[in-house]
């Protein structure tokens, strides 16, 4: 168990210091000593008293289960972890379960004890239900990772939503090009992904709020709340160039023409922004015709390709990416304030398509020297 | 050459500073070549350089017309490549590859499925590359080496991480195929069997120069 532990739980709470420090402060340290007690009996009366409160306390929950999980996950798929596939395997089903849920138990123990205690708390204040369903819950978080686990020790290729339905899909449908990055980043960097979306939609969401409070709808000040949303995508760019250099070097022996190989990109940059277009197209009901929202969308998808295409430059590190995306917010926002977004959104296209047939060829990664 | 399949000129390439290759002309008629040289000589490099999956200065020609600058997607149609480390993104199937392969370089498909079946790769197609051992992938990118109608097949170090069944098949392919007209430049270290192969030539590379012997 020992070495297990140290493999796993001291690991988890060890890279996630800072993550604890931060929930701790929020949780114990803002808040007066003496009044700390009544805080948390008062936020816990909350959430056994309102349903919706209790909602989102368990979505919360779900979320740090979630955490301890692809922790557990990336873990075995560590190349320095792989001798756990040997010897867990010979392990007899029964223990290694039992050691699994051990294990997850004890990163799970924060979210336990503090549900633990607002169970208590309803059952002597005789809510009842909410105490029910706090213990069925937590009981559940704890026991349902031991068969992902199970799943993933047994089956070590499979990743994120690799199931029996995904290898019979496998047989049914041929990925497209187009979708390669996507595979990559939901088996990879899920957590990526789902935070980078996160933080756009709440950006979107805090634009329409805001523009709702004050009853001014101003397609310009959407298209603001849209450039720091494609400023959010930016972080995964830097794995879409790796991702190109480190597997598909076989696509450039394809006979495929420079335009295709562009249409791809194209392609990946339009789908990214896909969830948000859904989102303008509910949240502005009534307050938008669909034509701002298209250049909207357009937009988005024009600065995100030009954001890709940058990286063509072979000596374009992160940081020197980070400089010029801010420059040419800079400038798409003062030209969008200006009333002349179409320009500008030809001017994206036009450099973007200038840049990447003039480098998609000649590319290649850049080593840089001490 | 009437028969000329493959014409270097000028041909160099080089990593940031360091130059890796200086062809100033090579040019080779239809057959089976066997590219030569130590660890570092060059030789996957070359092997890239022709398969325009690295850039290069200098002007590669297939065919006696076909240019890889001036017609880049029929030069690619003309000219396969398989990896001696092959590497693909870990959940695409070997159907994924096959059927990408398929529609890009086009050809006949059922030469390479009776391939893919002697060579066992039919089992394990529709899982994904990241299940493969290093064996099952070597076979799969041989496999996709052949797809298409190639004027010349590029071969990295075939015969590394295959079984002697699958090698002795593979000679036979490669004969088969070069009966029809198709040309291989084939690396390994080994020597390939003279028995099972008749060799046009050999290619080594001397001071960064791709020379036939």
């Amino acid at each position: 168990m020992g070495v297990f532990n140290r493999i796993f739980v001291r690991r988890f709470f060890v890279e996630n210091i800072g993550f604890f420090l931060i929930l701790f402060y929020f949780l114990f340290g803002v808040v007066n000593a003496s009044n700390l007690l009544y805080y948390h009996m008062g936020l816990m009366e909350g959430f056994l008293t309102g349903n919706s409160f209790l909602a989102l306390v368990l979505v919360l929950w779900l979320l740090y289960n979630f955490k301890c999980i692809g922790f557990v996950i990336k873990t075995l798929q560590l190349p320095q972890y792989s001798f756990l596939y040997d010897t867990m395997t010979c392990m007899a089903a029964r223990e290694r379960k039992t050691l699994w849920w051990r294990l997850h138990f004890r990163m799970y123990l924060p979210v336990f004890i503090y549900g633990g205690i607002a169970a208590v708390l309803g059952i002597c204040k005789q809510y009842f239900v909410p105490a029910a369903i706090i213990l069925v819950f937590n009981m559940a978080m704890c026991i349902w990772p031991v068969w992902l686990y199970e799943k993933k020790l047994w089956q070590p290729d499979v990743f994120f939503f690799a199931t029996r339905f995904s290898r019979w899909l496998n047989k049914l449908f041929i990925k497209p090009p187009v979708l390669y990055f996507y595979y990559e980043l939901f088996t990879a960097f899920p957590r990526k992904i789902f935070t980078t979306k996160i933080w756009s939609a709440a950006v979107l969401w805090l634009t329409f709020f805001l523009m709702g409070q004050s009853d001014f709808y101003d397609v310009r000040a959407l298209q603001l709340g849209m450039i720091v949303s494609v400023l959010l995508h930016t972080q995964l760019m830097i794995h879409h160039r790796a991702f190109d250099e480190i597997y598909l070097p076989f696509m450039l022996n394809l006979p495929m023409s420079t335009w295709r190989h562009y249409s791809r990109v194209v392609g990946i940059y339009a789908l990214m922004l896909a969830p948000e277009a859904i989102m303008l197209f509910f949240q502005s009901a009534g307050h938008f015709t669909l034509f701002p929202l298209f250049t909207c969308i357009v937009t988005g998808i024009s600065m995100l390709i030009l954001f890709r295409v940058l990286l063509y430059f072979p000596r374009m590190n992160a940081e020197v990416h980070l400089r010029w995306i801010l420059v040419i917010s800079f400038v798409m926002l003062f030209m969008i304030l200006g009333d002349v977004t179409w320009w500008a959104i030809l001017g994206l296209h036009v450099l973007a398509a200038g840049i990447f047939f003039r480098k998609f060829w000649a590319y290649e990664p850049w080593l840089e020297s001490e | 050459m009437a028969d000329q399949v493959i014409s270097m000129q000028s041909v160099s390439k080089s990593y940031q500073d360091f130059q890796v290759l200086d062809i100033p002309r090579l040019d080779l008629s239809t057959g089976i070549y066997w590219l030569k040289g130590e660890n570092g000589a060059g030789k996957t490099t070359t092997m890239k350089v022709l398969a325009g999956v690295l850039p290069f200065r200098g002007n590669i020609t297939l065919n006696g017309h076909v240019n890889s600058r001036q017609q880049p997607v029929q030069y690619r149609r003309l000219i396969n490549y398989a990896e001696a480390e092959p590497l693909y993104p870990a959940y695409l199937t070997g159907r994924d590859l096959l059927e990408l392969y398929f529609r890009t370089k086009g050809g006949d498909r059922q030469p390479v499925l009776e391939m893919s079946a002697k060579m066992g790769v039919d089992n394990f197609v529709n899982n994904p590359v990241s299940s493969y051992s290093s064996g099952m992938l070597k076979k799969l990118s041989l496999l996709l080496a052949f797809v298409g109608k190639p004027s010349i097949i590029l071969l990295d170090e075939p015969l590394i991480t295959i079984d002697a069944k699958t090698i002795a098949q593979l000679y036979d392919f490669i004969r088969e195929v070069h009966a029809e007209g198709v040309s291989f430049i084939i690396t390994s270290h080994q020597p390939l069997d003279s028995g099972r192969l008749s060799i046009a030539g050999t290619l080594t590379i001397e001071n960064k120069n791709l020379i036939l012997n």
